[in-house]
């Protein structure tokens, strides 16, 4: 069947891999043909990424066959891969930061004499390319710091380019890119299928599948579900197929009474970033916050946990006044936060699920500074089944957690804690439909427990259809709170670029 | 792929894994057997007496307290300060005339200064602890040679409050030398604060991710304090151990157990699969390197050549867990 088709770049066929009790793989089956998208679509944990790395050598899988180009391949190194033209942009590999461009496009492929590298040549050479592919000029001996995440993108499939790439395997390349950026990746990715090379796009966004691919596999519990083409399916079909089960109301309705003011803030201020910021939260209510970047609502959140220090303006929990210096005294005073960067602030990947959970925790399971076991595990397993978190055992390393299933680890940190302030930053980024859905809905809860919780988040959608009131903080200053029918994405759109105000119901 | 292929290849892997896993112990086992047939004095009582008590017992003390400090995920350079800053004021302390417990007191408050000096430098001026303890290092050899005009020993002579102690290192319970008990009860007990209590998790959170220690409301640099200061504690009662057994203080002798101790601790954490290091990883690294340098000392190679049996015997060990696990995987 390979043979017939001449256009198959790769075929994987009946792929399977277990890791101890985990399915990662079962019976998956993946075709990338020559020029043409590929989207790769799937909830975390949907056996995605295994499948890619098995491609990329990195994994070994427990049986199944690959052929690539046309040629049984029988065990693949990542080096051995690379030879057969298949080349990856791996979402967290970066590039060497303090590498030239020259010497990031030609690494492990130096060019030079012996031993000695030139590294003249090798950045004529590099910017040659990134002018012939992509029409990029950058300066001379540019370093891979100094670029843009968008340009660090380009340098790495000019590498894969660089090596005569047939086949290139992109995975989330657009997570940490601005609009503009995205449509120039997609402009060069259409060049390239253009030319014949095959392209798998593994995204979260549908709307970038459905722009971008001309076919898409969806992937669920490990096998491929079926592969269809994205401008005559319908998005919520293919989200349908990703969760086996209808969509139906993406966020969850739910009526909560509010009760009184949890968390007041008045007069608030950092000097350079915002200023005369109040607002409150009752309890049961769920208020979004947003602004663009450099507007200070990030900020706002940093201070309400101690991360930065505001210069003047009171905070309240509950009618008591806080000094918010340090997050040691915000976690004491009942206030909760979810960091944007899950991997550095929110969970210790080297830990096990139970020492993450119990972390903010441990004095409720200790006595005289001892942990006890009993207790911690007991509240520990209770958290993991009240949020139905997929692990082995609790004490899996929070690493082997597929990401959604981090984060709800990073979230049961704090529900251990009964916090009754929950700040949440950019709490569903990277994270996929599925989890997304739970979180929501766990936030839904929290509220219904009495929780005031402040959502700062970039995805309007999301604000208009989780949040009671939305906040939208303009150049430091709140510049619009909205609820109701008045609280919609284009008016939350408006109001953080400046170009309308909506003041009334701020309170002071 | 048939079914038994697939058995017999799981269980490869998982011998594999158990090498992996065990290799320190296996070491451990086949340098035993090798000296005992090699050297008919090795496996005497008064032999392994002799290794425990004077080869055995100071590094682990010291290892001990580095435990603590790379599993908050820095490193304690300053050990051998702390044990020569601890073993100079004993010395002086009793050799004018004080009783061993103002001595005692005195040598631990010694080391007691030498941590809070590392603690503030790191938690107070953030400066990494490799490059912090590194200065007092430094600073602490020097303040050894000026005290002692460019380091002269100081003896104890007979009469002091030195003898009880010698006699008292000298002593048995139940046949257990004292010493060996002392390490035992702070072994145990740092075992406990390490693996058991609310502090020794905190210090595993900021050895695996500092940021999310924070985050989570953990007063970092409150409880780095407290990991500096107990290591340096720590090296501090074998710096009185050694002024007690060979009766004086001889000016930088405690850099010796810096390396050996290090070494010690990251053959311990072969032990774990995450490579942490743990209390039981670190004894069983002392007592290898003991009864190595022990072992090769009687059959006669000098001491030149043992530092390099330890070195090809700390790479042997790493190479075979890091390997073989990663065959395994």
């Amino acid at each position: 069947m390979q043979t017939a088709k001449r256009d198959i770049a790769v075929s994987m066929t009946g792929i399977s891999k277990r890791f101890g009790p985990v399915r990662a793989l079962e019976n998956a089956n993946l075709e990338i043909a020559r020029g043409s998208i590929l989207g790769l679509v799937g909830q975390n944990g949907a056996g995605k990424s295994t499948i890619i790395k098995v491609l990329a050598g990195i994994i070994k899988p427990d049986s199944g066959s690959i052929v690539i180009n046309g040629e049984a391949v029988t065990s693949l190194t990542p080096a051995s891969v690379e030879k057969l033209g298949v080349h990856f942009i791996h979402q967290d590999r970066l590039l060497v930061p303090t590498a030239t461009v020259g010497e990031a496009v030609f690494l492990g492929h130096e060019i030079g004499l012996g031993p000695f590298v030139s590294r003249r040549v090798m950045e004529r050479r590099a910017a040659d390319l990134l002018k012939r592919f992509f029409g990029m000029e950058l300066p001379a001996g540019t370093l891979v710091k100094d670029l843009t995440t968008a340009q660090q993108k380009v340098v790495q499939i000019t590498r894969a380019l660089a090596q005569k790439a047939s086949v290139l395997v992109l995975d989330e390349p657009t997570a940490a890119l601005v609009k503009r950026e995205v449509d120039s990746l997609f402009d060069v990715l259409r060049r390239l299928r253009d030319d014949g090379i095959a392209v798998v796009f593994i995204s979260h966004y549908m709307q970038e599948i459905e722009k971008l691919c001309d076919r898409v596999t969806v992937m669920r519990n490990g096998t491929d579900v079926g592969t269809v083409d994205p401008r005559q399916t319908p998005i919520d079909e293919i989200i349908a197929m990703m969760i086996a089960r209808d969509v139906g109301e993406m966020f969850p309705k739910r009526s909560v009474e509010l009760g009184a003011p949890v968390l007041e803030v008045s007069n608030l201020r950092l000097g350079g970033s915002f200023e005369n910021i109040g607002f409150n939260i009752r309890a049961g209510e769920i208020v979004g916050l947003t602004g663009l970047l450099g507007s200070g609502a990030k900020e706002i959140v940093q201070c309400l946990f101690g991360l930065k220090t505001a210069d003047g303006g009171e905070v309240k929990v509950e009618g008591r006044e806080l000094s918010l210096s340090t997050p040691v005294k915000a976690v004491r005073d009942g206030i909760a936060m979810l960091p944007e960067d899950r991997r550095a602030h929110g969970v210790a990947l080297g830990l096990s699920v139970r020492e993450n959970i119990s972390l903010a925790s441990l004095r409720r399971y200790s006595r005289s500074g001892m942990v006890s076991r009993g207790a911690e595990n007991q509240a520990v397993d209770g958290l993991i089944k009240e949020l139905s978190i997929k692990t082995p055992h609790r004490d899996a390393l929070v690493r082997e957690l597929s990401g959604g299933n981090q984060q709800k680890v990073a979230i049961a940190k704090w529900l251990s804690c009964q916090s009754r302030v929950y700040v949440l930053d950019e709490p569903t980024v990277a994270v996929d439909v599925g989890a997304k859905v739970e979180i929501y809905n766990l936030l839904n809860r929290l509220a219904g427990e009495g929780a005031a919780i402040l959502l700062l988040s970039s995805d309007l959608l999301e604000l208009v259809g989780v949040c009671d009131r939305v906040l939208v903080v303009y150049r430091g200053r709140l510049a619009g709170s909205f609820s109701g029918p008045a609280m919609n994405s284009d008016a939350l759109l408006a109001a953080s670029s400046g170009a309308r105000s909506n003041i009334d119901g701020v309170a002071a | 792929m048939s079914v038994s292929a697939n058995d017999n290849n799981s269980a490869k892997v998982s011998v594999r894994g158990f090498l992996a896993k065990y290799s320190v112990l296996i070491a451990f086992a086949a340098i035993v057997i090798f000296f005992a047939i090699a050297s008919p004095t090795f496996l005497t009582p008064a032999n392994l007496f002799n290794v425990l008590v004077n080869n055995v017992v100071m590094l682990a003390i010291v290892a001990l307290g580095l435990t603590i400090v790379i599993s908050s995920g820095g490193i304690d350079l300053s050990v051998g300060v702390s044990v020569d800053m601890a073993s100079m004021i004993f010395v002086m302390l009793l050799a004018a005339g004080y009783s061993g417990v103002v001595g005692v007191a005195g040598g631990l408050g010694a080391a007691l200064i030498v941590g809070i000096l590392n603690a503030i430098l790191i938690t107070r001026l953030n400066i990494s602890p490799f490059l912090a303890t590194l200065g007092v290092l430094f600073i602490g050899q020097s303040t050894q040679q000026l005290a002692t005009s460019g380091g002269q020993p100081i003896y104890l002579t007979s009469g002091y409050a030195a003898d009880q102690f010698n006699a008292i290192a000298r002593t048995a319970l139940f046949g257990i030398p004292t010493p060996v008990i002392m390490l035992i009860v702070l072994a145990l007990a740092v075992h406990l604060l390490l693996h058991r209590s609310v502090f020794g998790r905190y210090v595993q959170a900021m050895g695996a991710q500092p940021g999310v220690a924070w985050y989570s409301g953990i007063r970092v640099p409150r409880e780095l304090s407290m990991v500096h200061v107990l290591c340096a504690l720590l090296a501090g009662v074998t710096g009185i151990l050694l002024s007690a057994t060979v009766k004086s203080y001889v000016p930088l002798s405690g850099n010796a157990f810096l390396l050996d101790a290090i070494g010690a601790t990251f053959i311990g954490t072969t032990l774990s699969r995450e490579r942490k290091p743990s209390v039981i990883g670190t004894l069983l690294g002392v007592l290898l390197l003991a009864i190595v340098k022990n072992g090769l000392l009687l059959v006669g190679w000098n001491f030149y050549w043992q530092q390099v049996g330890i070195g090809v015997l700390v790479f042997l060990v790493l190479a075979a867990s890091f390997g073989l696990r990663r065959a395994a995987h």
